[in-house]
């Protein structure tokens, strides 16, 4: 997917994802490049097998066209380095990259979720997201076992359903159980 | 559903007494309901707040109070409008020290839903995103499909979108007039700026079928052309608007209360808004001439005269002037295209469902609150690989914790009316 | 026992008896005026179900309020809970005593009778403030410390502002001030300042817009109603209506001479015909006034907390001692 079509008025290239800050910077302290507006910082995920993207869009009155920065990020340690040093609105544009995708960004002083629940367990735009009707066990779940019925212990019923405490230590096997494993301490939605 | 009990029955969480829930939160490693010291992190006494240990230094900031302060929650349901949105509100006093917006209210994954839809579809989807803006939500799409599939729309489809366009940024302009109004607690020029809506959108539902959620716009074009019933609700319309936006300004801009309320607050200097991503009239009225119509024209805008329109100020009352500038500003475009329009057919013929070229694309407009961009990737099927919106009142929101404090409380709404974020659009 | 003093009081309690009465009914047309005329302002149509072209709207309000559940918050003082409604109403209702509908016809025609109206008013204050106490809940705290200091502040230049007139007319009683004002002409064209400062202040301290931050959004909560519903608030929603009513009537009673015709007509007539004339006069020229009080609301947005109170102690305040000092002088010099 590197050497697909592009519009005609923007311009585009791609950078390993820990060089963002620096060229972000450069390019807009640089005099004759003078980016100082960052339209748009989206993420892309482009496949499980494959890697995210975090994509820059920037402005300059110097130059035609857009700009269209693409940072590669790693999809099995998906952390790239924060912009809001240099953008302060980029803050809510990264707490959205993480909330629907995931990605961590170092650096990022509020980095929680900002359309989900904060106990939200999954990424949505992600490829592999399913929801929980669908998917059984999903690898990338993540889920709530609250929303699987199979999930639930009757017989300890008075224990099973408080709402918001997952009930890691206190059931047996019940199916399906092992899947995002039983320990919340390692839950993704929660930054490292 | 494997259940073998006859009568399952869900216990409500009441029922759990108080050692029972402390052991469950104890399991999930939840931070006891009542902390055995007394900790400055204000999350267990306040009701709304969260009950759990803040996951961030800025969450950490906001909800531990020192002195003297309180957490008020502006909640989500406001008697002020926008939609439903959650400010945590941090008061010592009548005086906001820190504000935090919690949003995600009216979240309804328009992004993902948009990659299991074909292009067409797509234009429906993003209608309700920013309702107040419809015909803008639908062109930016509609720009970055027709670059990844290669063609144009035929210049007459150009001039109606141009002029659809502009009708909707008039209407939610004057909106805007009577929102800011309505949250001083001025009750009538709400009700003006409906009666110049009604209007346009009589106006528009005789050309697309519908008053709010238009659907107008295709790849290629739009979906039907001019016809009687627009033409003369049209000629109607430009007959009387200006008097009607002057009667309703008269009563605003002049008035000493509104006056006093919005000069001076919530300044935004230029440089501040650029780095906090506030584009559109916000940005320009505090001085920055960018205006994306004019920056990177679009459709057929390099062949219409204007200018950008900059006030300087960047206060409340700076913003309003802006958007009645703009207004007068898009008559003036509307007048422009009535009479430049050309015959012609009014939509490309592209099939039913369209495979653009595997590639990214990346269309911009100016909605009425800024710049309004898609950035689509397409991998060569019949639905978008990535659909991308990025919206200006999302970002736009963030100033407002930069804005509000030292102000008072009572200022929060007039502040953010005038800032005008329509929040379909901040939660997609 | 003295029959006089039967008698005296047997007229009395019926003055006050009807007066009560009176106050519903006037809730009741005030509410709806201000519906309607609100509606046209905003060129809609307003109410127009309940009765002919929606007469009956806000009667039909009044039964719902009756019609609702009582709550009571768990935690809130049932006893003064339920007493700060009656404190509001009853300020409301005693003002009522002293206001000049016709010659003759004044339920207590006290000498001091503006002393005691003003004394009388500001009860309401402490209504609120209960109101707020009691409610167990800060916002409502906050909103009836935040009105109570608003009503308080403009008492000051409301009652300033009259010394004026009374200095001019001599008295303080209400029916010879009205008597003066038929002698030497109304008191708005002697006294146009403390007119001024009388109706900003009157609006104020009756929380009309613009000045009705309490009601506002202003932490998104009633204010000091909050935790009030049903006939409680019914109460305090009745008093602010008749508080209008009562200010529009001492307004007309104090500069536009009361129950007096205007000019060319003969000011007062004599009799039961004198009675039913100054009663007509006296209340179209109210009504009036609630109707330019409607209007207000109508029109203009609200004026913020810190500036309402700046504008009652830096503006109001001085230009009311100004007024009087200038009166005073007047009345010296002139010999009035």
């Amino acid at each position: 997917m590197r050497n697909l079509w592009t519009d005609e008025d923007t311009v585009e290239f791609s950078i390993p994802g820990d060089r963002n800050v620096e060229v972000l910077g450069t390019l807009r302290d640089d005099p004759d490049l003078a980016f100082f507006m960052l339209a748009d910082a989206a993420a892309v995920d482009y496949g499980v097998d494959a890697h995210f993207e975090v994509v820059y869009h920037l402005f300059s009155w110097k130059h035609p066209g857009w700009l269209r920065v693409r940072a590669r990020v790693d999809r099995s340690e998906p952390r790239i380095r924060s912009i809001t040093d240099m953008w302060e609105g980029a803050m809510f544009h990264e707490r959205e990259m993480y909330d629907m995708m995931g990605i961590v960004f170092e650096g990022n002083r509020d980095l929680r979720r900002i359309y989900m629940s904060p106990d939200y367990r999954s990424f949505p735009l992600r490829k592999d997201f399913v929801l929980p009707d669908d998917a059984a066990d999903s690898p990338a779940a993540g889920v709530n076992p609250l929303e699987r019925p199979e999930t639930w212990d009757l017989s300890h019923f008075r224990e099973a359903v408080a709402v918001t405490f997952p009930p890691s230590d206190l059931r047996g096997d019940a199916p399906g159980e092992g899947v995002e494993g039983g320990d919340f301490a390692d839950s993704e939605s929660r930054p490292r | 559903m494997t259940r073998t009990d006859p009568e399952p029955r869900i216990p409500d969480p009441i029922e759990l007494d108080a050692a029972e829930e402390a052991r469950l939160r104890a399991a999930a490693g939840l931070v006891p309901a009542r902390p055995e010291s007394g900790g400055e992190y204000a999350g267990f006494d306040q009701v709304g707040i969260p009950d759990r240990p803040p996951q961030t230094d800025r969450e950490r900031e906001v909800y531990s109070l020192d002195e003297g302060e309180m957490l008020i929650n502006m909640g989500p349901q406001h008697p002020s409008t926008h939609g439903v949105m959650r400010l945590v509100v941090k008061v010592r006093g009548e005086i906001i020290v820190d504000i935090d917006p919690v949003l995600g209210y009216l979240h309804r994954g328009i992004e993902k839903l948009c990659e299991n839809a074909t292009y067409t579809t797509v234009l429906t989807y993003v209608d309700p995103m920013d309702y107040l803006s419809t015909m803008h939500n639908e062109h930016a799409p509609a720009i970055a499909f027709e670059k990844l599939y290669g063609i144009k729309a035929p210049p007459r489809a150009e001039y109606i979108r141009a002029l659809v366009v502009e009708l909707n940024r008039v209407f939610s302009h004057g909106l805007m007039m009577g929102f800011l109004a309505l949250d001083m607690g001025g009750l009538t020029p709400i009700l003006y700026s409906f009666i110049n809506r009604d209007e346009i959108v009589d106006m528009l539902s005789a050309i697309s079928g519908q008053r709010m959620l238009f659907n107008f716009f295709r790849v290629g074009g739009v979906n039907w052309d001019t016809n009687d019933e627009f033409l003369s609700r049209l000629g109607t319309w430009r007959s009387r608007v200006l008097k009607n936006i002057e009667m309703n300004e008269d009563m605003i801009t002049g008035n000493e209360i509104f006056r006093s309320r919005t000069i001076g607050m919530g300044t935004l200097t230029g440089d501040q808004a650029i780095s906090l991503g506030v584009t559109g009239p916000n940005l320009r009225a505090s001085g920055v001439p960018f205006d994306v119509r004019k920056a990177k024209p679009y459709s057929i805008y390099d062949e219409l005269e204007f200018d950008v329109i900059t006030h300087e100020g960047g206060d409340s009352y700076s913003r309003y002037l802006q958007r009645i500038a703009e207004i007068k500003q898009s008559i003036h475009l509307i007048d422009q295209i009535i009479d430049k329009m050309p015959h012609g057919p009014v939509q490309a013929q592209v099939p039913g469902i369209i495979r653009p070229r595997p590639g990214r694309a990346y269309g911009a407009v100016e909605s009425p609150r800024g710049l309004y961009s898609v950035y689509a990737i397409s991998d060569g099927g019949p639905t978008p690989y990535r659909f991308r919106m990025r919206d200006p009142s999302f970002i736009s929101l963030q100033a407002l914790p930069k804005l509000m404090p030292g102000r008072l409380v009572a200022d929060t709404m007039a502040v953010m009316a005038s800032l005008d974020p329509v929040m379909g659009g901040v939660d997609k | 026992m003295d029959f006089e003093l039967l008698l005296g009081i047997g007229r009395f309690l019926l003055a006050t008896t009807l007066l009560l009465l009176l106050t519903v009914p006037t809730a009741f047309i005030i509410i709806q005026i201000e519906l309607k005329v609100i509606a046209s302002m905003n060129l809609r149509l307003g109410p127009n179900r309940i009765g002919p072209s929606g007469m009956f709207q806000s009667t039909i309000h009044g039964f719902k309020v009756l019609a609702k559940e009582d709550t009571v918050p768990d935690q809130a003082d049932r006893g003064t809970f339920t007493l700060a409604p009656w404190m509001v109403y009853m300020a409301a209702a005693m003002s009522m005593l002293v206001i000049p509908f016709a010659p003759g016809a004044v339920a207590a025609d006290f000498n001091i009778g503006i002393v005691y109206f003003f004394a009388v008013l500001g009860l309401s204050v402490v209504g609120l403030l209960v109101a707020g106490w009691a409610s167990y809940n800060k916002y409502s705290l906050l909103g009836g410390l935040r009105s109570a200091a608003q009503m308080v502040s403009y008492e000051i230049p409301l009652t300033l502002s009259i010394v004026g007139a009374v200095v001019l007319a001599g008295t303080l009683n209400f029916s010879e001030l009205i008597a003066w004002q038929r002698d030497h002409g109304w008191l708005l064209i002697w006294q146009p300042i403390g007119l001024g400062i009388f109706y900003i202040a009157s609006l104020a301290e009756i929380n009309r817009t613009p000045f009705d931050m309490i009601e506002a959004d202003s932490e998104l909560v009633a204010g000091p109603f909050t935790e009030y519903s049903g006939m409680r608030f019914g109460f305090f929603f009745f008093a602010e209506y008749v508080a209008l009513f009562i200010m529009s009537g001492i307004l007309v009673s104090l500069f536009f001479g009361g129950w007096l015709a205007p000019w060319p007509l003969p000011a007062q007539l004599d009799g039961f015909a004198g009675t039913l004339y100054g009663i007509f006069w006296f209340f179209l020229k109210t009504y009036f006034f609630i109707f330019v009080a409607v209007w207000l609301r109508a029109t203009l947005p609200r004026v913020r907390v810190d500036q309402l109170m700046g504008v009652a102690w830096k503006v109001l305040l001085p230009l009311a001692l100004v007024n009087l000092f200038i009166t005073a002088i007047a009345v010296v010099v002139f010999d009035l």
